[in-house]
């Protein structure tokens, strides 16, 4: 019960500390991508590249 | 200064101390009485029985500082059987103390003239209350009879051969110990407490405490070999061989009658030898007790055990828990009235858990009483785990009775094992009554992780709430008919085809065209120049029953690293049955990671359902060093997760403990003395 508790503990401190003292977000809808120069230099390949991508809203 | 007389029978020197009434003549035996002149020969005593006594005549001693010398013993009959030894202190300042033996307890009284009137004999019940005024409320142990055995030494009372004398003894707190003796018209008042030989300090006659010594006889009735290992104080024997039950009282051992035991479960074999909580003891006897409650037999056995100061614990085994009894003066324990749940005793609070009839089924080995297969007592037991106070009421035959109370600590089985240096021990099935909740010494050892964790936390949510300072880093609201200006040109081809439309401003536009511009919104430049704080974007539209949406990049101009989100302000409402109902929300908000230190772009594609948006005007925040109560909240429960778990099995444990109590929340108003069934 130790062990598990000190696993509990581990965890959920380590969760808490990467968001507060490094910004690390886990949860909600969001992705990190590299976008190309080409798509950056080009403001309407955006959408594309993100459709493509698999990252588009909508109801 | 002793008289010296002559003995009425014999002529041998007799000596006769202030205050002393009658004197034993050593050679013959005579009860000699104090007269004006001569003593007056009153009877002959039989010889004494030996009890084992580690006392003997001419000792000395020392009380509150007063020298004293044994000066004479008289052996009284209880009417359970046995003898006890009533020892006679001469004090050097001329009074007479009465030292009272009984299985190793030493009692100290002294005579007292009551300060108020002393309750008849027939008011008394053992395990009641004794109102003796002003001195004091005592709690009856014992009312019975004594019978007059034998003497020696000089007596301070005048002693009658063969008389009976009823008594009661009062119990009271901290060893105070009281005898009221009914032998006279007038009660006599005897106040005192329990002591050792040690407080008492005594030399010369004493002799050392005997070693439990074995004594090998036969059965009279099988012939099998026993061996009694307190053959002073054993008053019966059951016969492990044949099962007889015998008389083994002056010494001999006579067949009483046969009976039918049940399966002798032998764990501890008698005469087995161990050392219980650093008491080297001897297992001389095995009772086999059990009760019944609601048609169902729950049986137990009883270990009698002999220590080497003649003195007598138990060693109790039910389904497999074990527990080591010692008694209890009654005076240490409150009155436990019919029915009471809970009472106050050697400082802890304990709970009535059960009242049952206990029954003696099997009787295997030597006892210090004249036990009877199917002797009942009934028992009254309160729990604070792991002990149990047991009260036993005794009802004695041709009237008076008895209360003894026990305190049980619960031993686990390897502490038996090794006491006794036995086999392994089945493990123990169930939950006992005074078991210790296992869960609770976990739970105690989690308080400091738990204390230090929640101290860590609050360090930590105080550092957190220090450090974010939830910077705005853009701001806008975006008009999504800028965005797209032809969403004019289409809203007017609609207004053109009598489809009704929902505007939110009808601001005047350009030219509509005939398809509708997909809006894209880029930012400009945005410096973020705190690298490991979140970031926080934040879509606000006054939607009604519709919604709008937001597929969002913040792009770094540096890396072309993009953290992609999508946003929804989505909100409906209506009424459903007479009901009104809502779901969704104006403002959503999406938590982006930290993001290097460098130049950003915020790039903003809002979407909605049909040709036209449900909203003019959407609000987009984005924030950095945002506070974020989730992890906290995350991390309290994982400090908690283990202890609630600890908790709840805790309760489970005491539940499944008090399933099986008349007291038990479960259980009615029921449950009182007479609760248990026979």
């Amino acid at each position: 019960m130790r062990i598990l508790y000190m696993i509990f503990l581990g965890g959920g401190f380590s969760l808490m500390v990467a968001n507060g003292f490094f910004g690390r977000e886990f949860f909600g809808q969001r992705r990190r991508a590299d976008l190309p120069p080409s798509v950056r230099q080009t403001p309407g390949a955006y959408r594309t590249f993100l459709h493509n991508n698999g990252f588009h809203g909508g109801k | 200064m002793s008289a010296l007389a002559s003995c009425p029978s014999c002529g041998a020197a007799l000596s006769f101390r202030p205050g002393t009434m009658v004197a034993v003549c050593p050679y013959c035996h005579a009860l000699a009485a104090r007269r004006d002149r001569d003593p007056e020969l009153i009877g002959k005593v039989a010889a004494l029985m030996d009890t084992g006594s580690p006392l003997a005549l001419g000792a000395t001693g020392t009380y509150t500082g007063r020298a004293f010398t044994l000066a004479g013993r008289v052996q009284l009959r209880h009417p359970l059987g046995g003898v006890w030894d009533e020892w006679y202190l001469a004090l050097d300042d001329g009074r007479w103390g009465w030292l009272a033996e009984a299985q190793g307890r030493f009692y100290l009284t002294f005579t007292q003239a009551p300060h108020g009137t002393l309750p008849a004999a027939g008011s008394l019940e053992a395990g009641g209350l004794a109102d003796l005024g002003p001195d004091g409320l005592w709690t009856v142990g014992e009312v019975s009879e004594a019978t007059f055995h034998s003497a020696e030494g000089e007596i301070p009372w005048a002693v009658d051969p063969g008389a009976t004398y009823r008594f009661a003894d009062l119990s009271g707190q901290h060893g105070a110990f009281a005898t009221l003796d009914y032998s006279e018209d007038q009660p006599l008042f005897f106040l005192g407490r329990e002591m050792s030989l040690a407080e008492l300090g005594l030399r010369g006659g004493a002799k050392k405490p005997g070693k439990v010594g074995v004594q090998n006889l036969n059965c009279p009735k099988c012939g099998g070999p026993l061996a009694l290992r307190a053959p002073d104080e054993t008053l019966r024997v059951g016969c492990p061989s044949c099962g007889s039950l015998l008389s083994a009282e002056g010494g001999k051992l006579a067949f009483l009658k046969s009976l039918k035991q049940p399966r002798q479960d032998v764990v501890i074999p008698l005469g087995a030898e161990g050392s219980l909580e650093g008491v080297p003891v001897t297992c001389i006897g095995q009772l086999r007790r059990s009760c019944t409650v609601d048609g169902t037999v729950y049986p137990w056995n009883e270990y009698l055990l002999l220590d080497g100061q003649h003195g007598f614990r138990w060693l109790v085994q039910s389904e497999g828990h074990w527990s080591v009894a010692v008694a209890v003066a009654p005076g240490d324990v409150p009155q436990a009235r019919d029915g009471q749940r809970s009472l106050f005793a050697l400082g802890a609070t304990w709970r009535r858990f059960q009242d049952v009839a206990a029954t003696v089924e099997g009787v295997w080995g030597e006892f210090y009483w004249q036990v009877e297969q199917g002797e009942q007592v009934q028992v009254t037991e309160f729990v604070a785990p792991p002990r149990s106070l047991t009260r036993e009421r005794q009802a004695h035959k041709g009237g008076g009775g008895e209360v003894n109370w026990s305190l049980s600590t619960y031993l686990r089985p390897e502490q038996v094992q090794a006491a006794f240096k036995l086999q392994p021990l089945p493990e123990p099935t169930g939950v006992a009554s005074f078991q210790p909740n296992p869960h609770k010494a976990t739970l105690a050892s989690s308080w400091l992780w738990l204390v230090g964790a929640l101290g860590l936390l609050l360090i930590l949510v105080m550092a957190e709430s220090v450090t974010h300072r939830n910077v705005e880093l853009f701001h806008r609201k975006l008009d999504l008919y800028e965005l797209a200006p032809n969403l004019r040109q289409v809203e007017a081809e609609a207004i053109r085809r009598g489809i009704p439309v929902r505007r939110p401003s009808p601001t005047p536009g350009p030219a509509p065209a005939a398809e509708a511009q997909e809006p894209v919104f880029f930012s400009d430049p945005i410096e973020i120049r705190e690298g490991r704080q979140n970031l926080a974007v934040t879509l606000s539209a006054p939607v009604n029953n519709s919604w709008v949406g937001v597929e969002g990049a913040l792009v770094s101009e540096t890396t072309g690293v993009a953290e992609l989100f999508l946003l929804e302000s989505s909100f409906y409402h209506g009424v459903d049955g007479g009901e009104s109902w809502s779901e969704g929300d104006h403002t959503q908000t999406v938590f982006l990671s930290a993001v290097p230190a460098g130049t950003y772009v915020l790039r903003l594609a809002p979407q909605w359902d049909g040709p036209l948006p449900p909203v003019r005007v959407i609000d987009v925040q984005l924030r950095q060093g945002v506070m974020r109560w989730l992890y906290p909240g995350l991390a309290l429960l994982a400090i908690l997760v283990v202890p609630l778990i600890l908790v709840f099995r805790l309760a489970a444990f005491e539940s499944r403990r008090w399933q099986e109590s008349m007291y038990g929340p479960s259980a009615g108003t029921g449950g009182g003395d007479s609760g248990g069934d026979d």
